[in-house]
């Protein structure tokens, strides 16, 4: 179900549209290319070049889209834009030369830039749609990123006032076994593929112990395991929240110097 | 205007034995109901020109006068009024969205509001707009306004020193319970004064003559529910209609072994429309969801007074296909009548906006709290944490309730509801910091923020604060129109053909 959640569009009908204009681009790529010889600098190929600038410049007016700018529009309408029309740039690029590898080292870096710039963000747009399935579908705990570790030390404390009262074998099962890892969040990269991921080795400990201990101190193992479980949903929104807010780093610093790049493109093909 | 800065002092056994409202009680269960009813009840004393209800404020509490006197003055704000619509993203009709709102500190005539009516509902007397009237010892102001919660629409002042009983809402239900004669007097007092202008609130009865309001006022029965109690049960006769003075009935139907939330019904909502028209079976079982206040008319009754008005008829049709439309959608769609029982349960049914976050797309961004912020001078009026339902979190944010019991008490009337809307606002010049509406909210969705400046006597200046729709933004709500994913949404649970394309 959560495939099918990530691969369904949130506005079809701006998928189709790309894809239309994908076609109606690649046509007139095919027509140009078959009536006269190609060339990034003149004529058609010249005209996809500009196309595939002006797209990128609106690419970079992207964090123009909050209040205070007053923007036209939803910022739904923005990020769907964004994506859309950063596809279509791709595309231009890849028409402005031609579908040729490009021969100096400007030409190298724009592209394999361009190529990055637009993967990542694909992969953003990936993550963006299969974590947080992951997390509202996989964990019944919520909770802002920001206020993780916080919530972790409430968890310490509770589970310290619970095992006050334990005996010694629960004692030192909790001392040895369980506070280390309660203490502090332990992000881990399992969980983007598994939202619960080894869960159920994590609290298997607590199953073992429980058949050891008095009969009267199993609701404390029982409740230490709720507590542990709870630190477990939180490991899985610090790492998966943090994977959200960490991407951009693979996205926006490369879309930064492909257009410095970019300009320094446009300027040599205008000044040469 | 002088705020309602009274000391509240508890009634003595001895003040209370001799008032009216206590004559109807047995001598012998007298002192036992006074003694039980006394928590409820206040001495408050007010000098004259002191304001005691506000015109547009809510009120829990009917006001005895045991000495002096008040003027009862209306307001222009006072005809009937359209159903107001709440700002709310998607279902703003773009004609509303204002651009030239109200400020919140030019709003007057508060409290045009719910169910579309504006009745005078807390006023013993027929007072005619600009005119005053003087009310004396022994009369009794605002039991309508408490028990059915509608805006007060005239203002009650001091006319000399007054000395008043403050009987509050659990103290007034209790006194109904107790005294049947006190009931009757309520009863009657409604029939009188109120009853007239609440039907002609009702869109139903729009169009019908001083006669037929007239007949309806003497045949009508008023009726209490209680929380959980069965009003009428699927399947058993129906032989009258219902019209909701006051509370949310549930409305459900039975579906194998488990009973579907089909809708609900708040003031101003009616039903029996299928014992009318077709003679049938009650379609539906109604459920009180909190204290109900009802007003019943006979089917022959009601009839023989509609004969002559063929749009009754009319628009009976319409209300029955509408909901047995819901019905449907209730029964293909089992998973939004889920969300209706839930919204039911927690509340939610009370907001005419309730935020909501999918967080199944929701990436935690915060671009929503972000948006909030930028839109109110850097302090985001809403918290995104809050219950969670399937995927679904509601988070700390105002619901914009129907009945914003918030608005009862505000010593400075910096609450308001503004003309012709549903959104609740805070005018921060006029506020405080007295807590009186976050302590009154019950979703904590009201929050003090600390100002960083001090009083006199050290203590920190907090002020109220709480979600106001983004009012002074054209756009709407910036916390919806700031999602980049289109997880942020306001709905109201009434419209359940929303809740169902939206709440999957």
């Amino acid at each position: 179900m959560r495939l099918s959640q990530v691969l369904r569009p949130k506005e079809p009908g701006n998928l189709r549209a790309t894809a239309v204009a994908s076609a109606v681009l690649v046509v007139v790529f095919v027509a140009g290319a078959s009536a006269w010889p190609w060339s990034p600098k003149r004529g058609l190929g010249l005209a996809f070049g500009f196309l595939a600038t002006a797209l990128f410049v609106f690419e970079m007016l992207y964090p123009f889209r909050r209040p205070k700018a007053r923007p036209l529009g939803t910022a739904k309408a923005w990020a769907q834009a964004h994506v859309y029309l950063g596809t279509l740039a791709m595309l231009a690029v890849l028409i402005h030369a031609g579908f040729r590898l490009p021969r100096g080292l400007l030409g190298w870096a724009l592209l394999l830039l361009s190529l990055w710039t637009t993967a990542s963000g694909l992969v953003g747009v990936w993550l963006q749609k299969w974590i947080p399935a992951a997390l509202a579908e996989g964990l019944h705990v919520e909770a802002l990123y920001e206020r993780i570790p916080v919530l972790i030390e409430q968890l310490v404390a509770e589970a310290d006032t619970l095992m006050a009262g334990a005996d010694e074998v629960g004692e030192r099962f909790y001392r040895t076994e369980v506070r280390p890892s309660l203490s502090r969040p332990s992000p881990s990269w399992g969980f983007l593929l598994d939202v619960r991921a080894s869960r159920d080795r994590a609290l298997e400990p607590f199953r073992r112990v429980g058949e050891f201990v008095d009969p009267s101190q199993r609701t404390l193992i029982d409740d230490l395991m709720n507590i542990y479980t709870e630190k477990i949903e939180l490991d899985a929104h610090y790492s998966l929240q943090g994977i959200l807010r960490r991407w951009l780093v693979l996205h926006v610093p490369t879309a930064g110097l492909l257009m410095g790049l970019l300009a320094v493109h446009v300027f040599a093909w205008v000044w040469y | 205007m002088s705020p309602r800065l009274q000391v509240l002092v508890p009634a003595e056994m001895d003040q209370l034995r001799g008032q009216p409202i206590f004559a109807g009680i047995p001598e012998k269960a007298r002192d036992k109901v006074i003694e039980k009813v006394r928590k409820y009840i206040h001495v408050v004393s007010f000098n004259p020109g002191d304001v005691v209800l506000r015109e547009g404020d809510y009120s829990d509490s009917a006001y005895c006068i045991v000495e002096g006197a008040v003027e009862v003055v209306l307001g222009a704000g006072s005809g009937p009024a359209e159903r107001p619509e709440v700002r709310g993203g998607a279902h703003v009709p773009p004609a509303q969205r204002p651009g030239a709102r109200p400020r919140a500190e030019g709003m007057v005539g508060r409290g045009r509001g719910t169910g579309g009516t504006v009745i005078l509902s807390a006023m013993p007397a027929d007072v005619t707009p600009g005119h005053r009237t003087i009310l004396e010892a022994g009369e009794i102001f605002g039991e309508i306004g408490a028990l059915s919660r509608y805006p007060v629409s005239a203002t009650v002042r001091a006319e000399t020193p007054v000395t008043l009983l403050q009987i509050r809402l659990p103290g007034l239900r209790m006194l109904l319970a107790a005294s049947k004669e006190f009931k009757k007097f309520l009863d009657e007092r409604y029939r009188e004064r109120t009853m007239a202008r609440h039907l002609r609130s009702v869109p139903l009865f729009e169009k019908v003559d001083d006669e037929f309001v007239e007949r309806v006022k003497e045949k009508a029965d008023l009726l209490s529910f209680e929380p959980g109690q069965v009003i009428v049960e699927e399947g058993t006769p129906a032989d009258s209609f219902y019209l909701v003075r006051g509370g949310f009935v549930k409305v459900g139907v039975r579906a194998g072994g488990s009973d579907l939330a089909v809708t609900y019904l708040r003031k101003g909502d009616y039903a029996g429309e299928a014992a009318l028209l077709l003679d049938e079976a009650w379609p539906f079982t109604l459920q009180a969801l909190e204290h109900v206040e009802i007003v019943r008319i006979g089917k022959d009754d009601f009839k023989a007074l509609s004969a002559r008005y063929p749009h009754l008829e009319e628009s009976l049709w319409a209300e029955m296909v509408a909901r047995l439309k819901l019905r449907g959608a209730a029964s293909r769609n089992p998973v939004s009548s889920e969300y209706l029982q839930m919204a039911m349960e927690t509340g939610l049914i009370h907001g005419e906006s309730v935020l909501l976050i999918d967080l199944s797309t929701c990436t935690r961004c915060d671009e929503c709290v972000r948006g909030c912020a930028d839109a109110h001078g850097g302090e985001p009026r809403f918290i995104r944490e809050g219950q969670k339902y399937r995927h679904w979190l509601v988070p700390t944010a105002c619901y914009q309730c129907t009945d914003p019991v918030c608005m009862v008490d505000c010593p400075t009337g910096a609450i308001t509801r503004s003309i012709g809307t549903l959104e609740v606002t805070i005018n921060e010049p006029t506020c405080i910091g007295c807590s009186n509406c976050a302590n009154r909210c019950p979703w904590g969705n009201i929050i003090m923020v600390d100002r960083g400046e001090k009083r006199p006597d050290g203590k920190p200046v907090e002020l109220a604060t709480k979600c106001d729709l983004c009012l002074e933004r054209p756009e709407g709500p910036a916390c919806v129109q700031m999602c980049p994913h289109g997880s942020a949404v306001r709905i109201s649970f009434k419209d359940l053909e929303r809740v169902t394309a939206t709440l999957r």
